[in-house]
């Protein structure tokens, strides 16, 4: 939906005529830099050396479970104690806290899905300089150095990472008061009655050039060096009109680092919710020449990465891989993977601000059904509820809701209503005033309310890190609470950066109070609380029963687990349409799956070249939804003459068509952590001609999805990896050698996707109305083989939408093979439901013939209805 | 044998109990004749017949599942018996929406659909039959407007003569006047060099006698160039210095005189120059001979009132011809306004009507402008007449209004009024479905016509 805009009185008006008349640009003077946040300046300041650390070796302590160790600060004498930690699955853990900090520091609650399971330690060797810890399997190794203090991971001879080794660690100790701590940006002082409290630390990747993840920044997916420029910068914002190309913070914040390298792939989860800068910098160094262990030195590329948090303590997971896929299954190890969506959320969206009355939902439904393309949700912004008191309805626009959600239900469509965390101040609204009666509310630093502007005015802003305020909150989507909802109503959570029109930054003050802590210390989480609350709720109207479906602006570590996220408020421009590609693929490599970017532009309004190019790029994203700002001309599919209106519904189909797949790679991220949209260099590590690639992208393993997103293209060039592995144009069944650069000739109806050769994929070609419509139809398996003639794949099937598929575990989950002129359907160890029963055993337990068509000129096998069940074990002969 | 690469296999996760001739119009029944195999209807394969509705689609032109989904951009035909029959695309059959009102599309869902097209029809017809009321109703109204309109359009041509007539009779008026006005002002203009003629040939002996004359005509004397006011070149030619009769006075001292302006007008003379001539001190009019100017002043003074009487009925006169051409023009405007193929849109001119929408109150006047109004009271204008902007078949069933105010970040405001048949006229909605895009509905009983009867009279079937 929405940034920061207008409605806010004429002065704000004023600013913002000003503002957009100049450039469609972010005004940057309304957030910080580095110099202007003064803990980066400060830690910038200090230069890469001798670090003051020293590591106290007889303070040493080797439990089970853990090591521990105290550090002390040469110059002012204050101990910090390293805690340290071996987890299962190849991971190391490192806490850096003050030994005796003068009340506590925050440390992330509800981020981790449990207390990581540990293995031991051992020490292998001590002398007076440092030690020697064994890391358990793959002779790994760690070193303690302990002046100046250093950590070093080895595995082998080879070095995998090293912390401090530039001796940037440093943390700002809790103090008593010895001046003004006051900070001053634009027209907002921060109290700061901490004083000073940020935290440094600084890693060393020898041997990599290639390092990814720290959403959400508008910018390519291979991190760039950040010397002589601002770090990338993680703080929840609501940015009006962003800019692309630069590290400037937005709405969401997920502190992890993916490092790659064709030997290895490994991570870094800086566990810290505060306001967060990173530094990239690459060099080639000497390496070694500090450590006994490398004979020799030897030149190696290297990247050197430091983070800079203002409050909370240091706790870094390093997830040493070694491959992508391992990395992927450590985090979500960690902090959960993907929520897996209700079906229909994996549909089309339809989106606007606003709709604005019921009879515009009907007549937009109805021109669904008219021009006959599928759609499954739509959408409602703000303007639906009664004055942005979220929870309620506009008694003139939207006066029977429940008869409307029966409309759509009535064709099995669904839609979405807008839910905000600012809550209007006004004493007649009942969502107000119990939070308020409750005490529910998130206070200023003098103890009171804290009150911002926002889309109702004055407004107050739950406190939802008290789990109270989330029981609460999620109460409230009962259906005897919501008024006007129906099961087929779901939830959007805007604005929960938190979105403060009159804050700094356009956010919350940092010395707001969350019970014990500041707003500065949690900031980054706010947003994932909101929507967990939120999704808790929509799992409790059903009565634990249904999948619930919320979509999220903000973000932080472990928010995969709540439902979807998009890219904000982009612009109609080809720009922003390149770039939803590496913005979503950097989010699927730390967990989020479920992404994607208002189809169209959500600012100015794009020519339909534009919109059509959107739309079959979105088709093969994640999160397909077209959203539209206020202010824009409608721009449902039909509005652009026929043959475009045709052009976007035979995009739409093809998504629709694939929903089947896009279910079961939604499944398996479910279960396994496994990114749905992948950058290439995931599934070819050896390859460095992917590594840096972003204008194209895998669907799982199988598909490669290279949108046109140049204005007037005539063609594309497509790499396909993969020496000695063959790509099929899903179009045209044309075989194409993967391991090259192709040209591919393009019209406006082209979407360059291939399946590669050894693939089943299923889909379900009767496209209908709604994604629930195609409930009972058929499945299509296309079998692309590869040159060695042989196939594999995998088949999901479940209800669409309840957690029947984990309580009582009914699906099918089939395991697809042709080998040996032979196509069969294994299970692999699913249960045979009841849902399923009713299905009818064409070819039960019978050998039957079976038709089929054979297109010489593309080796295309076609075998009429085999009619075979789903559910059951089959094989189908080629003689 | 050929290597396939690519093999497509249909997994049936349901199954279909095919009945034949499901899905086909009478027209088309003729093509499915039970037979030993089929031909697609496009001629483009043979199959058996008993892979006509088999739920697989065989045919490209989708001929061969007409009673089944399995065909992309196929469609399905309800019979609806009762009601209309129609299409429907085939993706709809089985999907557990009841589409058909004979419930023919959903024989193999879940979802029990009840025949409705009895209702329907009934209902339908009960409402053809009502519109046809309301269209033979607006139809008469119409014709009367169109009459109305007839005779507003002979008033309006008639009120064009007239407004006509009376420009000629003030063009007529208008001439005789100029020439008049010119005749008196010659007239002031000859007296007067009459006047300077004479006192050039007599003496000077005037201080008293100028203490007798009227500022008035002393000031006239003196605006030798007549354009209402003394400059200071114009004293230095008539006056002279009382001491010294040749002395040509300074610029200085002229200026001096005129209270220190380089003009004056009438009234500022009589507080300065004025008083000097009279008191004759300093100055005094060349050449003045007394005796001629008491003589002569009547004859000129009223000649200048003569002449500025016929200058204001000049006036008068002009300005009423102004007034009635302006008439002229708005009226031509007016009538140059398409009303339509027989003027029925005519008895909207003038006309304003007005509709509150929650807070707002609209207001269309046809060929004229739509208005917004806040309950704040605040106006907006959504549009000033453009066209008429209908489909080229017909081109007077929408209205476009263009031009309003402008949008924030946005074009300007314009609105689309479909009008509609009825048998009253009245503004019926007004909707903003796009920002500053605004689309109202008007209904009117000249909007109705004919062929509506035929579209009803078919739908009745």
């Amino acid at each position: 939906m929405a940034a920061f805009i207008v409605r806010m009185g004429p002065v704000l008006m004023l600013w913002l005529a000003v503002c957009v008349s100049g450039s469609w640009a972010v005004d940057r003077g309304n957030f910080k830099t580095c110099d202007q946040s003064t803990f980066c300046k400060r830690q910038r300041a200090l230069k890469p050396g001798q670090s003051p650390y020293r590591a106290l070796l007889e303070t040493l302590e080797l439990t089970n479970t853990k090591l521990t160790l105290q550090l002390i600060n040469d110059n002012n004498k204050v101990r910090l104690l390293l805690e340290l930690y071996r987890l299962q699955g190849n991971m190391t853990r490192v806490k850096i806290n003050e030994l005796k900090p003068l009340k506590p520091r925050f440390e992330v609650p509800d981020v981790l899905i449990n207390d990581p399971p540990t293995e031991p330690l051992s020490l292998l060797s001590q002398d007076e300089n440092g030690m020697v810890l064994s890391l358990g399997a793959d002779s790994q190794r760690l070193i303690v150095s302990a002046k100046p203090f250093r950590l070093d991971i080895m595995e082998g001879r080879e070095v995998l990472l090293s912390l401090n080794s530039r001796g940037l660690l440093a943390f700002e100790h809790l103090r008593i008061q010895d001046g003004m701590w006051e900070e001053t940006f634009k027209s907002h002082t921060d109290s700061k009655p901490n004083g000073p409290t940020s935290i440094s630390l600084d890693f060393s990747l020898p041997g990599v050039e290639h390092v990814y993840g720290i959403p959400e920044h508008a910018d390519t997916l291979k991190l760039k060096t950040t010397d002589g420029g601002e770090p990338y910068r993680l703080y929840n914002l609501d940015v009006f009109q962003y800019e692309l190309f630069n590290p400037m913070a937005l709405y969401g914040a997920i502190p992890v680092m993916l490092s790659h390298s064709p030997q290895r792939t490994m991570g870094l989860f800086w566990l810290n919710a505060a306001e967060t800068w990173v530094d990239i910098s690459s060099n080639t160094t000497v390496f070694g020449q500090m450590l006994d262990y490398v004979q020799g030195s030897s030149e190696t590329p290297q990247t050197d990465v430091r983070w800079i948090s203002e409050s909370g303590i240091i706790d870094v997971f390093i997830m040493l891989g070694p491959t992508p896929t391992d990395v992927f299954a450590q985090y979500a190890s960690l902090t959960g993977t993907q929520a897996f969506p209700p079906l229909a959320a994996l549909a089309y969206h339809q989106c606007r601000w606003n709709y604005n009355d019921q009879e515009d939902v009907a007549a937009v439904d109805q021109g669904f059904d008219q021009h006959d393309i599928p759609y499954d949700f739509i959408w409602l912004d703000i303007e639906h509820a009664d004055g942005k008191r979220y929870f309620t309805w506009d008694p003139h626009k939207f006066p029977q809701p429940k008869e409307m959600l029966q409309g759509l239900e009535d064709k099995r469509r669904k839609m979405v209503a807008i839910v905000d965390p600012h809550i209007k101040v006004d004493n007649s609204y009942k969502i107000h005033s119990e939070i308020r009666s409750r005490g529910f509310y998130i206070k200023n630093k003098d103890g009171g309310d804290y009150e911002g502007w926002c889309w109702p005015g004055n407004s107050g802003y739950p406190d939802f890190t008290n789990p109270e305020m989330r029981a609460w909150w999620a109460s409230m989507f009962a259906y005897d609470q919501y008024e006007g909802s129906r099961e087929n109503l779901y939830t959007w959570n805007d604005m929960n950066e938190p979105s403060v029109f009159n804050g700094p930054e356009v956010t919350m003050h940092k010395d707001a109070v969350h019970g014990n802590w500041e707003h500065r210390d949690l900031h980054n989480i706010y947003g994932l609380y909101v929507q967990m609350a939120t999704a808790e709720g929509l799992i409790q109207r059903s009565g634990g029963v249904e999948r619930p479906f919320v979509l999220t602006r903000a973000f932080f570590a472990g928010s995969q687990r709540y439902g979807a996220v998009w890219t904000g408020d982009n612009a109609a421009e080809w720009d922003h349409l390149k770039i939803t590609i590496p913005m979503c693929l950097s989010l699927g490599l730390v967990g989020v799956s479920f992404c994607g970017a208002d189809v169209g532009g959500f600012f100015k309004s794009p020519s339909p070249e534009l919109l059509v190019r959107w739309y079959q790029t979105g088709a093969y994203q994640p999160f397909f939804r077209a959203h539209a700002h206020l202010d824009t001309p409608r721009r449902e599919p039909w509005l652009f003459g026929p043959e475009n209106t045709a052009l976007i519904r035979e995009a739409v189909r093809q998504r629709y068509a694939l929903l089947p797949y896009w279910y079961q790679l939604f499944y398996h991220a479910h279960r396994t952590g496994q990114p749905v949209m992948r950058a290439l260099w995931v599934e070819y590590p050896q390859d460095t001609a992917t590594f840096s690639m972003d204008d194209q992208f895998l669907l799982g393993r199988d598909l490669l999805v290279h949108p046109v997103t140049e204005e007037g293209a005539r063609g594309v060039t497509a790499y396909l990896p993969g020496n000695g592995e063959v790509w099929f144009d899903v179009h045209t069944f044309q075989k194409h050698n993967g391991g090259q650069n192709l040209y591919i000739p393009v019209t406006m109806s082209s979407i360059p996707v291939f399946q590669r050769g050894g693939s089943i994929i299923p889909r379900k070609v009767r496209v209908r109305r709604s994604s629930s419509c195609m409930e009972h139809d058929p499945y299509t398996l296309y079998v692309a083989l590869s040159p060695k003639r042989f196939a594999q794949g995998e088949l999901y099937i479940d209800d669409g939408h309840t957690f029947s598929y984990e309580k009582q575990k009914e699906f099918i989950y089939r395991r697809l093979a042709f080998a040996n002129n032979t196509l069969s359907s294994r299970s692999v160890g699913s249960v045979w439901i009841q849902t399923f029963l009713m299905l009818c055993l064409s070819v039960d337990g019978k050998e039957s013939q079976l038709e089929f068509d054979f297109d010489a000129s593309m080796s295309v096998l076609t075998l009429r209805k085999p009619g075979v069940n789903a559910g059951v074990d089959w094989t189908v002969v080629l003689q | 044998m050929h290597c396939p690469i690519l093999i497509a296999v249909v997994i049936w996760s349901s199954c279909v109990d095919s009945q034949k001739i499901r899905g086909i119009s009478l027209s088309y029944k003729r093509f499915y004749r039970e037979r030993k195999s089929f031909l697609c209807i496009d001629g483009s394969k043979l199959i058996p017949f008993d892979q006509v509705n088999d739920d697989y689609c065989d045919c490209a032109d989708g001929s061969d599942e007409p009673g089944t989904a399995a065909c992309p951009d196929g469609r399905f035909y309800c019979t609806n018996l009762g009601y209309r029959p129609h299409y429907i695309p085939s993706s709809r059959v089985n999907d557990a929406i009841c589409d058909c009102c004979d419930a023919s599309d959903e024989y193999n869902s879940h979802t029990a659909c009840q025949n409705t097209c009895r209702n329907l029809g009934q209902r339908e017809r009960a409402e053809v039959k009502s519109q046809m009321r309301a269209l033979d109703q607006g139809l008469r109204l119409k014709q009367q407007l169109i009459e109305e309109g007839v005779l507003t359009w002979r008033d309006k041509q008639a009120q064009l003569r007239d407004l006509q007539r009376v420009l000629d009779d003030l063009q007529t008026q208008l001439d005789d006047l100029r020439k008049e006005d010119a005749r008196r002002k010659k007239e002031v203009d000859a007296l007067r060099e009459l006047e300077i003629g004479a006192l050039e040939t007599e003496e000077n002996s005037h201080r008293s006698h100028i203490m007798n004359e009227s500022p008035v005509s002393i000031f006239y004397e003196l605006d030798s160039n007549r354009d209402g006011r003394l400059s200071a070149k114009e004293v230095r030619a008539k006056l002279t210095d009382i001491q010294d009769g040749e002395r040509v006075l300074s610029e200085d001292e002229a200026v001096a005189l005129l209270g220190g302006g380089h003009h004056v007008d009438l009234s500022r003379f009589e507080e300065t120059l004025w008083n000097s001539i009279r008191i004759g001190h300093n100055v005094t009019i060349r050449g003045r001979v007394p005796g001629r100017l008491v003589k002569g002043e009547p004859v000129l003074k009223a000649a200048v009132s003569a002449a500025e009487k016929a200058a204001a009925e000049l006036k008068k006169v002009e300005d009423a011809y102004e007034t009635v051409y302006m008439e002229i023009r708005d009226l031509r405007e007016k009538l140059a306004t398409d009303y339509g193929p027989e003027r029925e849109f005519l008895f909207l001119y003038n006309q304003c009507f007005q509709l509150k929408v929650h807070e707002y109150f609209y207001e269309l006047c046809p060929f004229n402008q739509v208005t917004q109004t806040s309950a704040s009271g605040a106006e907006v204008s959504l549009g000033k007449w453009g066209s008429w902007a209908g489909s080229p078949q017909h081109r007077y069933s929408q209205m476009k209004y263009e031009n309003g105010e402008p949008c924030w970040q946005g074009p300007t405001r314009n609105t689309v009024v479909t009008l509609t048949c009825g048998t009253e006229t009245a503004l019926r909605s007004v909707k903003e479905p796009g920002k500053c895009q605004y689309v109202a509905e008007f209904q009117t009983p000249v909007a109705c016509r004919p062929a509506l009867r035929q579209q009803g009279v078919h739908s009745e079937l």
